[in-house]
């Protein structure tokens, strides 16, 4: 069909330039990132004509861009942790087991998961803060648990619905506890879904602002995304180390990117064909 | 994969009801049966008690403390007094104003990710690349989305550099009260239609392809297709990403107004989560930013339900 070829082929010239306006900004700020400040004043566009590491070093150790990962490092990590185990577990129950009460707690983390951080920010400052877990990494632990656990166990919940009946029927008769159940059946059958649900909810984390914002007020606690945008006034007058900072906090997410692009593109649609 | 599960653990339990179905006809007096029983809830409270503690509560804490007043007249009811002071203050009917432009601007971020998933799915030439780079702003912080977007439309940077080469001058994107909110939203459409499309993508994938090949037979041009055959078999998925692109223009756009706009310039950047972060954090009115944010969330569920009932009838009209 001669008609639909071209279509085709005038939809690609298009298509062709949004893909060079999605990858530009970041090929831009790299570039940017590898000049000297001179460079960058006289000519910002040209290519850069070295691989000049000096302003990464600079945002990494002189602008305390070292600090801020480390904190969002631990944060996350433990976050996370958190997440996959609270969520499995309860997935597991909600999903499997026959217990009074399931539907209604069921629903009940469905209502978090349409509850915005927005709404609730300001009374869960005030409780974080009269518990003292303000400015504390438990504390933005805690925050983020709480944030992402609805989505976390819906997903878990949603995964474990499809494991037959009769693996977990089996494993009990076998002499199994329902606790010897979840571990020994249930998280290794969960793998798939908490390798995806994990790498979500490690986004989700690594790129927050408000939350972090909102429990880490010192700055010695900053997070990374806190720490990238306190550089914007620190040089405002050195762009290229801005953009060495605005680089080494993109570099682990577009890593996670590369190399999982697959799994996290399966944990955004899960809500839309499931549930 | 599954091991035959337990099965070199022949401990005293045995000979258990069976099924993990908690039978409520057989209730052995057991203490290990008691531990089964309970077993479910220990799994589900710790979660429970979280989303209870720190997801719940707060929203009922926080409708109740949106009556109460701030500084001095902290804790003391108020009645509506800081629902009129909104009523009342400009900066929030901006941050308002601002919410129904997103709601106008919404079919065009739903529209943009829809026709490019049609095109990657008719297999444009290099469609498989298109779908991996589309995607990848999306896993980017909006700080850094902002950051980079500082410097790409700086007065001089790329933008207006290649404006400028097609002899069109440059714009003050963030600087111009008229514009900067469009601008603001450009770069979160650009960093999220990706979301969308992948969205739009898994949608297809469960398309009947017998349809489409039936229209071809038939003679039917691109448009017909789109709209006769596409559109009412993707009701379901329009609808999700409708309601998820909604929520995320008025819950995640936070982090591009803290980093581009600082809610400038002349307060014409404004949305309710910015202005609810702005009393809280900085004017120290913590009862007032309760009030927005309970104003936030009846506003985000009137747009949903709205949205929801909306795309169900014309849903049905087709």
């Amino acid at each position: 069909m001669p008609g639909r070829r071209l279509a085709r082929w005038v939809a690609a010239v298009p298509m062709a330039a949004l893909a060079l306006a999605t990858i530009y900004p970041l090929v831009f700020t790299a570039n940017v990132a590898m000049k000297t400040r001179r460079d960058y004043i006289l000519d910002r566009f040209s290519p850069t004509d070295s691989l000049r590491w000096d302003n990464i070093a600079e945002a990494w150790t002189g602008a305390g861009m070292a600090r801020y990962f480390a904190n969002s490092f631990i944060v996350v990590s433990f976050a996370v942790a958190l997440l996959l185990l609270l969520g499995s577990m309860a997935g597991f129950a909600l999903s499997q087991l026959r217990f009074r009460g399931s539907s209604v707690i069921f629903l009940g983390c469905l209502a978090g998961l349409f509850i915005p951080f927005q709404v609730i920010m300001v009374p869960l400052t005030r409780i974080m803060a009269d518990s003292g877990l303000v400015d504390t990494y438990p504390g933005l632990i805690l925050a983020y648990v709480a944030q992402f656990l609805p989505f976390t166990i819906f997903l878990m919940t949603s995964h474990y619905r499809t494991i037959p009946a009769e693996i977990v029927d089996a494993a009990r008769i076998d002499g199994n506890t329902v606790y010897g159940v979840y571990r020994r059946i249930m998280l290794p059958l969960g793998v798939p879904a908490l390798l995806s649900v994990g790498i979500l909810d490690t986004l989700f984390c690594w790129n927050d602002v408000l939350i972090s914002l909102l429990m880490m007020p010192s700055p010695e606690h900053r997070t990374l995304m806190i720490g990238v945008n306190s550089l914007r006034g620190q040089y405002s007058d050195d762009i290229p180390t801005f953009a060495s900072g605005v680089l080494i906090a993109a570099i682990p997410v577009l890593m996670l990117y590369l190399f999982l692009q697959r799994q996290i593109a399966d944990g955004v649609t899960a809500g839309s064909t499931k549930g | 994969m599954v091991r035959p599960a337990g099965s070199g653990r022949a401990g005293g339990e045995t000979t258990k009801q069976r099924g993990p179905r908690e039978g409520a006809a057989t209730r052995p007096a057991s203490r290990g049966a008691r531990a089964e029983r309970l077993a479910p809830y220990v799994l589900v409270a710790p979660a429970v008690l979280i989303i209870v503690l720190l997801r719940l509560w707060p929203l009922v804490l926080g409708v109740n403390f949106s009556f109460t007043g701030d500084g001095e007249l902290n804790g003391t009811p108020v009645g509506l007094s800081n629902y009129l002071e909104l009523a009342a203050d400009p900066l929030f009917h901006t941050s308002l104003r601002n919410v129904g432009l997103l709601v106008l601007l919404l079919p065009v971020a739903v529209a943009i990710p829809g026709l490019l998933a049609t095109f990657i799915y008719l297999r444009v030439p290099g469609h498989r690349v298109y779908r991996s780079v589309y995607f990848f702003p999306a896993v980017l912080s909006p700080v850094i989305v902002g950051a980079i977007f500082n410097l790409m439309l700086g007065f001089d940077g790329p933008l207006n550099a290649a404006l400028g080469a097609i002899g069109v001058g440059p714009v003050d994107w963030l600087g111009d009260p008229g514009i900067s909110m469009f601008t603001v939203v450009g770069v979160h459409v650009w960093a999220t239609f990706g979301m969308a499309l992948v969205v739009f993508l898994a949608g297809f994938s469960t398309l009947d392809t017998s349809l489409l090949d039936a229209a071809r037979v038939d003679g039917a041009s691109l448009r017909q297709v789109i709209w006769h055959v596409i559109i009412p078999s993707l009701t379901r998925t329009i609808q999700f990403v409708f309601v998820t692109t909604m929520i995320g223009m008025l819950t995640s756009m936070f982090g591009l107004l803290f980093v581009m706009t600082s809610g400038g310039p002349e307060g014409s950047t404004y949305l309710p989560e910015y202005y609810i972060w702005h009393q809280q954090g900085q004017m120290n009115r913590p009862a007032l930013a309760s009030a927005a944010s309970t104003v936030l969330f009846v506003v985000m569920l009137v747009v949903g339900l709205l949205q929801i009932t909306l795309l169900r009838r014309t849903g049905r009209q087709d």
